[in-house]
């Protein structure tokens, strides 16, 4: 069980981290001079190292990294955001609609639940971005449909205690509609636990997205991705380490801080931790 | 620069210079004279088992580099593009050049012992034509009279086919045909043993091939390795030098570069990430191995489909793509493609440069054509590093002339049926390496209008490029031919339904210990003179 100074300890720390990377993804065009995806050195002759023109150096095409890391940010979140919002929004009106009317239709419901957590995830998400035509909305729309279960899982759990309380009950004896009182009453109630799960859906769909672009199954070229960046360089490691060590940082960095916002809102909520 | 980006980069100076020094090439005896010795084991690595052992089945590099260890042609090529006694020792062509007398050698036996005689070559060019064999190598040899009665099931041999006495074939043709001893030097037409594609039937064949070359299989555990050992029977005395060769395969390149510095490896190619250092680098130097090859790498368009089919679009991205560029994302190993043949191509003409790099005058065309405004369109690519590094470098500089283009990474197979498919790929990057040296295997089968659906596949159709296509065909090797060659090209340029990109040339590096290893311009490397010292 937690406490709540160390919950607002956690909070504040990953909050500040993942103000830092919004502001990174906002600010990109102020923050940088260049083009993320056009060669910005005369001439190719390999990746550059860091130098004042060019402070985390160029990469495999001549691209300036610093450029990358900070437009990949908006790629990052976006997809991130994105997978998230698909992910609440199936896996909330799932378990809202599981828990409250039970019996059949949450078997069937936890059914699913249960095929979807089977399957193997990285497997299930190369068959859906490879079947999928490649856009911007893909990446974020496979992992969402992956990303789920979780969600209903918590908030059919939630909603079966909730909706035995009193005030739900009395809701229902005033002949409030089902509508009415999931919108109203349960929906709130299973909201704090949600939000933190969302903080930790964030930063799985952060790795995921640089899981399925190291792949290389990510967005469409050449949008600049985290995970991207490593796996178009990779091979430069012995040469040019500098390529691999800076997404692979912001990767760190993102999904440590949506990681701690997510422990520090489960603490406060003095939820365990899963 | 922030204080704080200061000391992030004085960091990552910091990260730069702990970049791994490149380590040195495995150790093995210094170079220098001796005769070769024999024995001894060749170590190779390969991403996949190769796709078959069948001569007249496979048609890929890998498939090829075997078959040349397994078997023998009539001709074959010397160190260059030169046709050389094999089987045969000698030959004569009519006057009328329809007709090919073969004298086999005496000595030229199976690795099975058996003796080799002109019914085993009919044998051979017989299966290849077999509708049941379904050879992409067919459509060479079906000039040789009788061969499409005998396809058709017509006949039970082909008439043009005579095995005259047991050391003499002859070959008619219903024309005469200038390339024919070419494709005789094709892999194809190597004679495979007609007893053990009895005794195993067609289709186990390419798990128990049976031939004359210099090397014999002796293992296959597949997606694990292959082993060859030497042909006992071998006809070239003293040959092979080395006891035997063995492939491990699940080796990919980055995989292959790591063994080979380790010395497991006694050949391999270089990462682009290592190419820089291993060539500046005194040590790796005596170990390198280079080859120009009759390679074309080039950005095809669908003349088919708008907007391409306009020629004035063709022409802008000609002059919009920076080919400078692209050639030092490939670490220069080559030289910039500006026409369709590449050097050392009889015919080649260095001075065939019709479009220069110039966006501006590319933005005109487009506009002149309708498309101030840019439009977008795909581009299909394989999806190995390199390429897509290239199809990016492609789509900043059609970006800069008002062209979106989205890049569809796809398989190398996939991409391949696809391109065959009228109306599917508006743009796509391939390569096309020639089986002979010899124009029309590029012109003709690239650019004819007959050849849409299997090699065409930009759909390109001009009846006067066919035309004198057709009248190149039949002219024998010399200035005629060439220079009707040359002015196919000329108008296929000027209708541009490629942009080509550049000629590469492919690198390699050696373990000190191999001898007499030479990469080929036409054909994987042959290794029954290589040898290793100690």
């Amino acid at each position: 069980m937690g406490d709540g100074g160390r919950g607002r300890g956690l909070l504040i720390a990953g909050a500040t981290l993942v103000a830092a990377i919004v502001l990174l993804a906002l600010l990109a065009p102020y923050l940088t001079p260049y083009d993320p995806d056009v060669t910005v050195v005369a001439r190719y002759t390999g990746p550059a190292p860091p130098s004042a023109a060019h402070p985390l150096g160029t990469d495999t095409l001549g691209r300036d990294v610093w450029a990358r890391i900070v437009f990949g940010a908006r790629t990052s979140l976006a997809v991130a955001v994105l997978a998230m919002l698909v992910s609440l929004g199936i896996g909330v009106t799932v378990g809202l609609v599981a828990g409250y009317f039970g019996r059949w239709l949450d078997t069937a419901c936890m059914w699913i639940v249960d095929l979807v957590l089977t399957l193997p995830t990285l497997l299930l998400l190369i068959v859906l971005a490879t079947v999928l035509p490649p856009s911007l909305l893909t990446i974020p729309l496979v992992i969402g449909l992956v990303g789920w279960t979780t969600f209903a899982r918590t908030v059919r759990g939630e909603v079966l205690s909730l909706r035995e309380r009193d005030y739900v009950l009395a809701a229902r004896a005033l002949g409030a509609s089902h509508a009415w009182i999931i919108v109203r009453h349960l929906l709130p109630g299973a909201l704090p636990s949600v939000l933190a799960l969302a903080a930790l859906g964030m930063s799985g769909a952060i790795g995921l997205d640089a899981g399925l672009s190291y792949l290389g199954l990510g967005v469409p070229l050449p949008t600049p991705s985290w995970g991207r960046m490593i796996s178009e360089t990779q091979t430069y490691f012995a040469v040019a380490p500098w390529l691999v060590v800076v997404p692979g940082v912001a990767i760190s960095a993102a999904v440590i801080g949506f990681n701690l916002i997510g422990y520090g809102l489960l603490d406060l909520l003095g939820a365990p931790r899963t | 620069m922030s204080a704080r980006l200061r000391g992030l980069a004085a960091l990552l100076c910091l990260a730069a210079a702990c970049a791994v020094p490149l380590d040195p090439p495995p150790a093995g005896p210094p170079d220098g004279g001796g005769p070769p010795r024999r024995g001894g084991v060749l170590r190779l690595g390969a991403a996949d088992d190769p796709h078959t052992l069948d001569p007249a089945r496979g048609y890929d590099t890998a498939s090829w580099s075997f078959e040349l260890m397994l078997f023998d042609t009539l001709v074959a090529y010397d160190a260059g593009t030169n046709l050389v006694p094999a089987l045969a020792t000698s030959w004569e062509q009519s006057p009328d050049g329809r007709h090919y007398t073969f004298r086999l050698r005496p000595d030229a036996r199976f690795s099975t012992g058996r003796l080799l005689v002109a019914a085993d070559v009919k044998f051979s060019l017989e299966r290849l034509l077999k509708p049941t064999i379904h050879s992409q190598g067919a459509e060479f040899f079906s000039g040789l009279e009788g061969a499409a009665d005998f396809t058709a099931g017509r006949a039970r041999e082909v008439r043009g086919i005579v095995a005259a006495a047991p050391d003499r074939v002859e070959l008619t043709l219903r024309e005469p045909d200038p390339l024919f001893l070419h494709k005789l030097a094709m892999p194809f037409a190597s004679v495979v043993d007609p007893e053990t594609v009895v005794r195993v039937g067609d289709d186990a064949f390419a798990q128990h091939p049976v031939g004359t070359g210099p090397f014999r299989l002796a293992e296959w555990v597949y997606g694990q390795r292959l082993r060859l050992e030497r042909n006992p029977y071998y006809f070239r005395a003293g040959l092979p030098y080395l006891d035997g060769v063995e492939v491990t395969v699940g080796v990919s390149d980055q995989l292959a570069w790591f063994k080979y510095q380790r010395g497991e490896l006694d050949l391999a190619g270089i990462p682009s990430a290592e190419f820089a250092r291993v060539v500046a680098d005194p040590r790796y130097r005596p170990l390198l191995l280079r080859r120009t090859t009759l390679t074309t790498q080039y950005l095809g368009m669908n003349c088919a489909l708008p907007p391409f089919e306009a020629v004035e679009v063709r022409r802008a991205l000609n002059r919009a793509i920076d080919k400078q560029r692209l050639l030092a994302l490939i670490d220069g190993r080559g030289v910039v493609a500006e026409a369709i043949l590449p050097p050392d191509m009889p015919g080649y003409d260095p001075t065939l440069a019709p479009y220069a790099f110039d966006s501006g005058r590319a933005r005109a065309e487009l506009a002149a054509a309708g498309h101030a405004d840019g439009f977008a369109t795909t581009l299909w690519a394989t999806r190995d590093d390199t390429t897509l590094r290239i199809a990016q470098s492609i789509q900043q500089d059609l970006r800069a002339v008002g062209i979106a283009l989205a890049i569809k990474p796809v398989d190398f197979p996939a991409l391949l049926e696809a391109v065959r498919r009228p109306g599917m790929v508006p743009l796509f990057l391939m390569g096309w390496e020639a089986d002979f040296p010899d124009p029309s295997n590029f012109l003709a089968v690239l650019f004819h209008s007959r050849n849409r659906e299997t090699n065409n596949n930009t759909f390109f159709a001009d009846p006067a490029v066919d035309r004198l296509l057709d009248e190149a065909e039949p002219l024998p090797a010399g200035p005629e031919r060439w220079q009707r060659y040359h002015e196919a090209e000329v108008r296929i340029l000027a209708q541009a339904p490629w942009v080509p990109l550049f000629h590469p040339a492919s690198f390699a590096v050696r373990h000190p210990r191999v001898r007499n290893y030479r990469l080929h311009p036409l054909r994987p490397a042959r290794l029954e003179a290589v040898w290793v010292a100690w």
